[in-house]
């Protein structure tokens, strides 16, 4: 019995999977990242439990600009509002753009690049320009004039971020299915009739799970700094919705008197940011150690 | 070659006109008028005069033929925030203070990557290494505005040793130099990091060891030689990266500067302005593109341009 244990634990077969957790195992810096990531998130979602509730509330008029103190542990805004409240709704804003707007944009990349890549030629000729004019157009720039146009706001900012955020997830879905679409299994597939809706769904798109997760988990903090940059220019989500930009670009204001103000925001969006690239830069290059970064 | 620059430069233009469309009628479509503020009122009757002296009156169509018949002889119109002036001389007095802290910023910024890259690639994994890869990592991901802010929080108000905001005293540029700098250390550090570690593992590097060669002349004469070549496509384009940064560095900085017209130019409606920062920063992004392949071609004769 005892013999079985040993060499079923010697021969079991190890899956890829295995080898690509081993990897991000070993990444200190991605898996720390990994951590923070998942505090902030549920930071985030358990906001109300730990927190003075409504971010947007004025209950301590009287103690404006206080400093931090055991009872406002990131002291009170220039309005009278709980810093620390603001900070950790703060968080809700950014991780849910960021998050949002990485769906959207593997929803626009995938079928993109899986075109692109299973069909080559026109379609990729096509698609290729326009992933080429995205990426001479500063992407700042047109997020300004559209976020102009529409107003801002919340909505706004995830499809905007989504619009430039898929270019990458793109590239990296055309250059699997590219790869793949030359494999054995896909020409027997192809002999056998498949359609190519058919091949692209149940064969390349599952093929290329890594990249799409990668692209991802990247798009997340590209997205949150657009965010970020765009309520700090005032044009991103409107007062007084809490945002870490926002409150940066008042806080440069109160840096000498009132610290608390401009730092509290700006080491937010530096860690949630900073967390976020470390857990998908590890993720890549765990899933797929030749994409390892430059 | 000659066919291949061709080729570009009409592909430079076709983007030219693609992206001046979009913008142009995304301008237009956005909701309200450069005579709508609040805190110049204008009479129904003098608004329509204000938009007809300046064409605005016109179909759409007019105005972009018109406006692109302008911007051929270098005449993007008049800013409608300084009517006095022309868009050129705008930009052309507020250039010199962003082109001189942003220029200054890449060219401390990109030496200082490119020494650490090199000491981070000769010495892996060693302390300098950690260094380097930290200060890439978070020059690289952490938004500009963010650096300025910490720099401002620590040499300013923390450690009092500098000026935060301001313009005109040599001191004043220091901790906005800083900030431009960030990015061209964090890109370079990187790039020369891997593109050393690329080259330091090829054959012919070992040949030269075999052969009896100073370590000094390998690295200085040959590896670096050859790491070069990819890093001095990233510069052009970096280097016109400073101007978007300048946005934030200047908003931070209080710096007279380009940055704050980008701003200002969307919020007043102030269409010629808008149209004329966004087509000149879309065109030097295009050529420096251009300028970066045409220069890896010559510096690497084994690339040969225009083949694909």
């Amino acid at each position: 019995m005892a013999i079985d244990i040993a060499t079923t634990k010697t021969t079991k077969p190890r899956g890829p999977l295995w080898f690509a957790w081993r990897r991000f195992v070993a990444n200190k810096a991605a898996v720390v990242g990994g951590i923070v990531l998942l505090i902030l998130c549920l930071a985030a979602i358990f906001a109300p439990l730990f927190t003075k509730g409504d971010p947007t509330a004025q209950d301590y008029l009287t103690q404006s600009l206080a400093f931090p103190s055991a009872e406002f542990l990131f002291g009170v805004d220039d309005l009278g509002r709980d810093f620390f409240t603001r900070i950790v709704f703060g968080a809700r804003v950014s991780l849910s753009i960021g998050f949002a707007a990485a769906t959207f944009s593997v929803l626009i990349g995938i079928p993109l690049g899986a075109l692109a890549g299973y069909y080559g030629g026109k379609i990729d000729w096509l698609v290729m320009r326009v992933i080429e004019l995205f990426s001479v157009v500063p992407s700042l720039l047109a997020a300004m004039l559209l976020g102009a146009l529409t107003g801002g706001g919340y909505g706004t900012i995830i499809i905007v971020a989504a619009l430039f955020g898929w270019v990458n997830v793109c590239l990296l879905v055309r250059a699997q299915v590219k790869s793949f679409r030359e494999k054995e299994f896909v020409r027997a597939a192809q002999a056998l009739g498949a359609t190519p809706w058919y091949i692209i769904r149940r064969h390349l798109i599952p093929n290329s799970v890594s990249p799409i997760i990668v692209g991802f988990v990247l798009a997340i903090p590209l997205a949150m700094m657009l965010e970020a940059s765009l309520s700090f220019l005032g044009i991103g989500v409107p007062p007084p919705t809490p945002s870490w930009g926002q409150m940066i670009s008042s806080g440069i204001n109160f840096v000498f008197f009132y610290w608390h103000m401009a730092l509290f925001p700006t080491a937010a969006l530096a860690i949630t940011v900073l967390a976020t690239t470390l857990f998908g830069d590890g993720l890549r290059d765990a899933l797929d150690p030749t994409l390892k970064g430059r | 070659m000659i066919f291949y620059i061709i080729k570009r430069l009409l592909s430079v233009l076709v983007t030219f006109f693609i992206v001046s469309l979009i913008v142009f009628l995304m301008m237009h479509s956005v909701p309200g008028g450069p005579f709508d503020g609040n805190d110049m009122p204008v009479s129904e009757a003098v608004r329509a005069k204000l938009m007809a002296s300046l064409g605005l009156d016109q179909p759409l169509w007019v105005q972009y033929v018109n406006y692109m018949r302008g911007v051929l002889t270098l005449d993007f119109g008049v800013p409608f925030q300084a009517p006095g002036e022309t868009v050129l001389s705008l930009l052309a007095d507020a250039w010199p203070p962003s082109l001189l802290l942003g220029g200054l910023g890449v060219l401390i910024g990109a030496p200082l990557g490119i020494l650490l890259g090199m000491a981070a690639a000769l010495k892996r994994n060693s302390w300098i290494d950690y260094v380097a890869s930290t200060l890439s990592t978070l020059g690289l991901t952490i938004p500009v505005f963010v650096i300025s802010m910490l720099l401002i929080l620590v040499f300013a108000v923390w450690l009092n040793w500098l000026p935060a905001n301001g313009w005109g005293k040599p001191e004043r540029w220091v901790l906005p130099i800083i900030a431009y700098a960030a990015i061209p250390l964090a890109t370079y550090a990187r790039y020369t990091r891997s593109a050393m570690l690329d080259v330091l593992h090829r054959p012919f590097v070992t040949a030269l060891r075999a052969k009896g060669l100073s370590e000094r002349r390998i690295i200085f004469q040959h590896v670096l030689r050859n790491a070069a070549i990819p890093m001095v496509t990233v510069f052009l384009p970096m280097f016109i990266g400073t101007a978007t940064g300048s946005i934030f560095v200047e908003a931070m900085f209080r710096v007279p500067g380009l940055g704050s017209y980008f701003v200002s130019s969307i919020s007043n409606r102030d269409y010629p302005l808008e149209m004329a920062l966004v087509l000149m920063v879309t065109i030097a992004t295009c050529i420096a593109y251009l300028i970066s392949d045409i220069a890896y071609a010559w510096l690497n004769p084994r690339i040969r341009l225009g083949d694909d």
